[in-house]
């Protein structure tokens, strides 16, 4: 079977990106220069190692995005398109997948982009020593990489993958000078060398991350608007954890380009002319709240969905993001092809919600908490104050007061990121929200499959609603083994149809991921991970 | 300069700074009080009732504070809130004032070698920086407010330890207990009689300075993402809560933000005016 | 005693006080440490920490945990006494680079702070001490009021207020310091964290000023024709300075506090945020390394203060009235 790439779509795709992205703002284009640098403001954590293939979060796929690419790109209708690899085929059996490399490419340190190289990033992914979470599971069935000769590579896996190009698609499995691997962890982790339309010149921790322009720039992806490499001489790449601060720098022209923004300054920005918003949701599970189906109290259905029909998030989405986050009935994000939503499943009655808890047996106690054989309705609810934000904690805090009308005590911690890990793998939790970014709709397996019950080393596990359903696991299993494509579309289907009726999913809106730009035209986000791509980018004067 | 001179002097300064600005601390402290105590009588509302629909609303006749994000009273939530912010201010004060008298004592009435290194650890720990120190105990303990209030209590003892040490030195080497000390008397009853006695306003003083300071440090906590946990209405998290919308919904920041500051500047009056009455 | 003798002794004195300052620092370190619960653990970044075997084992030998508890006792204080803190768990790198690239940027935020803080303290009070007759009464009361507001300000608030009016609103300065920031940068962050300072020291200023204003040499200067701001500089300024040069120390202490928070809201690259990047996720080799830079610190400032005590004070008069019944106004900061 050959897949031939659709290159016409994906151009027209990222035309359509950047027009979107232009529209809300100035109607007529300013004035562009080329050169320059271009500040870029961040709230995400900043990463403690600039090579993504080492752990594997989404701060790392933001910032390497500009040094680093992967094998194949995807499209904003998420069809796969070319990018360091030109095609691809699969054996019958989908145990065989032949690369074929662009050719006469080099990463910017001389290293060239061979067959081996290609091996040699997926042995650092899958090599205990790299620490890798997000790209080891990514290349978990690949057993093998063979050097064919120098521009062919064959993956040899260990059972098929229907994933397999979602997963080199990320950021988190982008591909790396093998020269630059061999310097070891610390130095790979300062500055990690890829083929990207940037290279990492210098990073001052807690200020900034500076990168250069390549000024080889071999090889444009499905966003390039042109053939060659970037139009800014540097990107200024800060770290403006606080909100309030990153979008006062936006407004006062000291930066360009703010991730995070608050709701309040989208709407802002909207309504201005000053500032453009650029809204791409990442790909993956949508934010959700999971009730952990393992314990007391949602170990049963009816608790479940009582509080599921008590939630009633929708009046606190509209308020509090003020229409920049559409509320979600599905497991998986909007940009997902293969999402399933089901709104009748999350329609708010309390009615419903009271006389579901009164069957469960769950009765009303004097201070409004209810309560059974002696124990009270409680609901321990760890939240990350690294991965929430604040807007979606006021959320949490508004569902906490809507559920108590039913009687549940929710309990919000927030938590570092340490102590939430820590409350998870104790499992002292009832409800918890957890965002995971992947490419494809294989991300259900990682987090209802029961093998993600299993826990890491680290203590941590993925499934944290803790289905375990042998039926489920089968349909999972199948669609991740079926290469054709509606064969594959149905089994999920009926996966997320399956997911949704437990109850112990609570879907609110897509990973919210915005960005605001001031003073420069062209930003584009890629269709894998939408981490925007600042190779068409041009400052206006 | 004697101390009659000083006194004089500062006796003239307490009348220049003014009964009005004390009165006015009293007066707003008073109502702080009732507020901690008995949050309803003020505010009768529910401090956590949201209404969605209803947020960030701005300051009007039917929300004197405005609203929050989720529609909440913001009056309602600073007056409810009293409690929690004054008890871990008082707590926090507690644990440094007490272990800090301890210490203090301890050096000034023990051997005069126990004196020398005390006074010595004292005055270094005094000056390390308090939310430092805190910060400290903070990646030992974790976040939270128990956790914020013993960081806050523990950084803040050295300071006590070494007034109390200070004023007991200090009255011990004067005239009277020495005389008491001649006259017989043992060491508890001049203890008991002339050193705890003189030592107990300058302690009053700085514990109700130290209490002012103590909410903005926990405050500082929560700012910092360390401190009580939501939806309680405590000051600090709601301004930390509040910072995030402060170019569109300012009265979120700066109304609990004045009264944390108003509540401090009321007890360091009354504080400073405990310090003159203690002169006396 | 400000002969170069007297000096000396008294650089060996704080000298003293720096090695107790550090050993004070490491001891509560590895108490709270211990008290945590597993060490290990807390080293390592908590209990949801992903550490490797191999960084389990790296740990275990590199902080002598299989020792008994003395010898660990003595082997962190070793570690610290020759600067020792190893790698950062979090970052992977030194903590000696981390604090070299760090350090600076907070002295000169704080230093800047400070010196900004003695000029409004002592433009306030000078202000105050001038001012006659019943508009200076008003001045009075007013800057005595406006000194105890700023001196409980919180910074987090003072800057929020700042950041929206200046940067948000009128754009007139920026609100983040990246290192194209340059000095226009350090403006607001520098105001934010000197005017809670400034208010205590104008307090500590003001009380023996208006003593040393009627005391015995400032009126033989008076008389003997001296113009008067002359008079109040020379000697009642001198005089009246030396419980809030006394006291620099603490306010640099508190400088390095107020850090935290400045460098957090302004986004500047620091020590205080490094101390707080590292204490949420627990990355004790860098808590602890920090925390010992601040106590080193501290005690340069300490030494500093001294030597410019003895110049202002030669005889010593006031440090023993201090040292013996303590003033009101140093004994109130106790925070």
């Amino acid at each position: 079977m050959r897949i031939k790439p659709l290159l016409p779509l994906g151009l027209i795709a990222s035309a359509a990106l950047v027009l979107t992205a232009c529209s809300t703002g100035n109607t007529e284009s300013p004035e562009t220069t080329e050169g320059g640098t271009l500040v870029y403001a961040t709230g995400d954590a900043e990463p403690s190692c600039l090579d993504p293939h080492v752990g594997g979060n989404y701060p790392q796929a933001l910032i390497s995005t500009q040094y680093l690419e992967p094998l194949v790109g995807r499209d904003s209708s998420g069809t796969i398109t070319p990018w360091l690899a030109t095609e691809w085929e699969t054996s019958e059996d989908g145990l065989t997948w032949d690369f074929t490399l662009k050719e006469g490419v080099t990463f910017t340190d001389g290293t060239p982009l061979d067959a081996a190289a290609i091996k040699a990033n997926v042995e650092h992914l899958q090599d205990p020593e790299t620490q890798s979470s997000t790209g080891y599971l990514a290349v978990q069935k690949v057993a093998e990489v063979e050097v064919v000769d120098d521009t062919h590579a064959r993956f040899h896996m260990s059972a098929p993958d229907s994933a397999l190009l979602e997963s080199m698609s990320q950021q988190w499995t982008a591909i790396q000078s093998p020269a630059g691997i061999e310097r070891g962890m610390e130095a790979n982790c300062q500055a990690p060398i890829g083929t990207g339309p940037f290279v990492v010149d210098e990073w001052v921790p807690q200020d900034h991350v500076s990168l250069v322009r390549n000024e080889d720039y071999q090889t444009p992806g499905p966003e390039n608007d042109h053939d060659g490499g970037a139009f800014v001489d540097a990107i200024e790449w800060r770290f403006i954890p606080d909100a309030a601060t990153r979008n006062a720098a936006l407004v006062s022209g000291e930066v360009n380009v703010i991730d995070n923004p608050l709701p309040a300054d989208i709407v802002a920005a909207e309504a201005g002319d000053q500032i453009s918003h650029i809204d791409a949701p990442r790909p993956g599970a949508v934010n959700r709240i999971e009730l952990n189906s393992n314990q007391t109290p949602f170990n049963d259905i009816k608790v479940r969905e009582a509080f599921i029909r008590a939630a009633n998030p929708d009046a606190g989405i509209d308020a509090l993001f003020q229409g920049t986050a559409p509320r979600s009935h599905s497991p998986l994000s909007s940009i997902e092809p293969l999402g399933y939503s089901d709104e009748s499943l999350f329609t708010y009655d309390l009615d419903e919600a009271a006389k579901l808890l009164d069957e469960a047996g769950w009765t009303e106690g004097a201070d409004g908490v209810r309560e059974k054989d002696g124990e009270k309705l409680t609901v321990r609810f760890p939240v990350s104050t690294n991965q929430s934000t604040a807007t979606e904690q006021s959320l949490f805090q508004q569902i906490q007061a809507n559920v108590a009308e039913v009687g549940f005590d929710v309990q919000l911690e927030p938590l570092d990121l340490s102590s939430w890990y820590g409350a998870l793998a104790a499992h002292e939790y009832e409800a918890v929200s957890a965002p995971y970014t992947k490419v494809g709709p294989d991300v259900l397996r990682i987090l209802y499959h029961s093998a993600s019950l299993v826990p890491a080393p680290s203590g941590y596990f993925a499934n944290l609603a803790q289905v375990n359903d042998p039926e489920l696991d089968a349909l999972l299993d199948e669609a991740s083994a079926t290469l054709d494509a509606d064969t594959r579309a149905g089994i999920y289907e009926e996966a997320q149809q399956r997911i949704l009726a437990t109850f112990t999913v609570l879907p609110l809106y897509d990973q919210q991921n915005h960005f605001l730009t001031q003073g420069v035209d062209g930003v584009t986000t890629l269709g894998t991970v939408a981490t925007p791509t600042f190779v068409n980018a041009k400052l206006t004067a | 300069m004697t101390e009659t001179l000083a006194r004089q002097r500062r006796s003239m300064r307490s009348l220049e700074s003014g009964w009005i600005s004390v009165t006015i601390s009293a007066l707003f402290l008073a109502f702080i009080s009732v507020a901690a105590l008995a949050p309803s009588l003020l505010a009768p509302g529910d401090p956590l009732a949201i209404a969605p629909a209803s947020g960030f609303t701005p300051p009007s006749l039917a929300h004197i504070f405005g609203t929050d994000e989720s529609g909440r009273d913001i009056y309602t939530r600073v007056v409810h809130g009293a409690g929690s912010s004054v008890g871990i201010g008082l707590a926090a004060t507690a644990i440094g004032v007490v272990t800090g008298a301890v210490l203090g004592f301890a050096a000034g009435l023990g051997p005069r070698w126990l004196d020398a290194a005390l006074a010595r650890v004292f005055e270094v720990l005094f000056a390390l920086p308090t939310l430092v120190v805190a910060l400290l105990f903070v990646a030992v303990l974790g976040g939270g407010a128990w956790s914020a209030t013993l960081a806050i209590g523990l950084a803040t003892i050295p300071g006590y330890a070494r007034m109390i040490r200070a004023r007991v030195r200090g009255i011990a080497a004067s005239g009277y207990a020495e005389w008491a000390r001649l006259d017989g008397a043992g060491a508890f009853s001049v203890f008991a009689k002339h050193i705890a006695p003189n030592s107990l306003w300058p302690l009053i003083s700085a514990a109700t300075l130290g209490v002012g300071q103590s909410i903005v440090w926990v405050a500082a906590l929560g700012f910092l993402g360390l401190g009580a946990e939501p939806p309680a209405p405590e000051w600090g998290a709601m301004l930390d809560a509040g910072r995030v919308y402060l170019a569109s919904a300012w009265w979120m920041t700066v109304l609990p933000g004045l009264t944390i500051v108003a509540t401090a500047t009321a007890l360091t009056v009354i504080g400073r005016r405990f310090a003159q009455g203690g002169s006396r | 005693m400000s002969t170069p003798k007297g000096i000396a002794v008294a650089v060996l004195n704080k000298l003293g006080a720096a090695v107790l300052v550090v050993w004070l620092t490491a001891t509560v370190v590895f108490l709270a440490l211990r008290a945590s619960g597993d060490p290990l653990e807390a080293i390592l970044g908590g209990p949801g920490s992903q550490a490797s075997p191999e960084a389990v084992a790296q740990a275990r030998a590199d902080y002598g945990l299989d020792q008994p508890f003395f010898v660990q006792y003595l082997s962190q204080l070793w570690r610290v006494a020759t600067l020792q803190f190893g790698d950062s768990y979090a970052r992977k790198q030194p903590v000696t680079d981390l604090l070299a690239a760090n350090v600076p940027p907070t002295l000169v935020l704080a230093t800047l702070a400070f010196v900004l803080a003695w000029v409004l303290a002592l433009a306030a009070t000078l202000a105050a001490s001038t001012a006659r007759g019943r508009l200076g009464r008003a001045i009075r009361s007013t800057l005595t009021g406006i000194e105890t507001v700023s001196s409980v300000m919180p910074q987090f608030f003072l800057g929020a207020v700042l950041i929206l009016v200046f940067a948000s609103q009128l754009q007139w300065l920026p609100a983040t310091g990246g290192a194209s920031g340059g000095i226009r940068a350090l403006i607001l962050p520098v105001i934010t964290l000197a005017v809670p300072i400034a208010g205590y020291l104008a307090h500590v200023l003001h009380g023996p000023l208006a003593e040393a204003d009627t005391a015995p040499f400032a009126t033989t200067a008076r008389s003997r024709g001296a113009a008067e701001s002359w008079v109040l500089l020379r000697h009642t300024l001198r005089h009246a300075a030396l419980p809030a040069i006394s006291l620099s120390g603490w306010a640099y202490g508190s400088l390095l506090s107020g850090a935290v928070v400045v460098e957090v809201l302004f986004a500047r690259q620091g020590l205080g945020r490094l101390l707080l990047e590292a204490t949420t996720v627990r990355d004790m080799p860098v808590v602890i390394g920090s925390i010992t830079i601040v106590a080193l610190l501290y005690i340069v400032v300490l030494i500093i203060t001294d030597i410019v005590e003895r110049i202002v004070d030669p005889r010593g008069t006031a440090r023993r009235e201090l040292g013996r019944s303590g003033s009101d106004a140093t004994t109130e900061v106790v925070a």
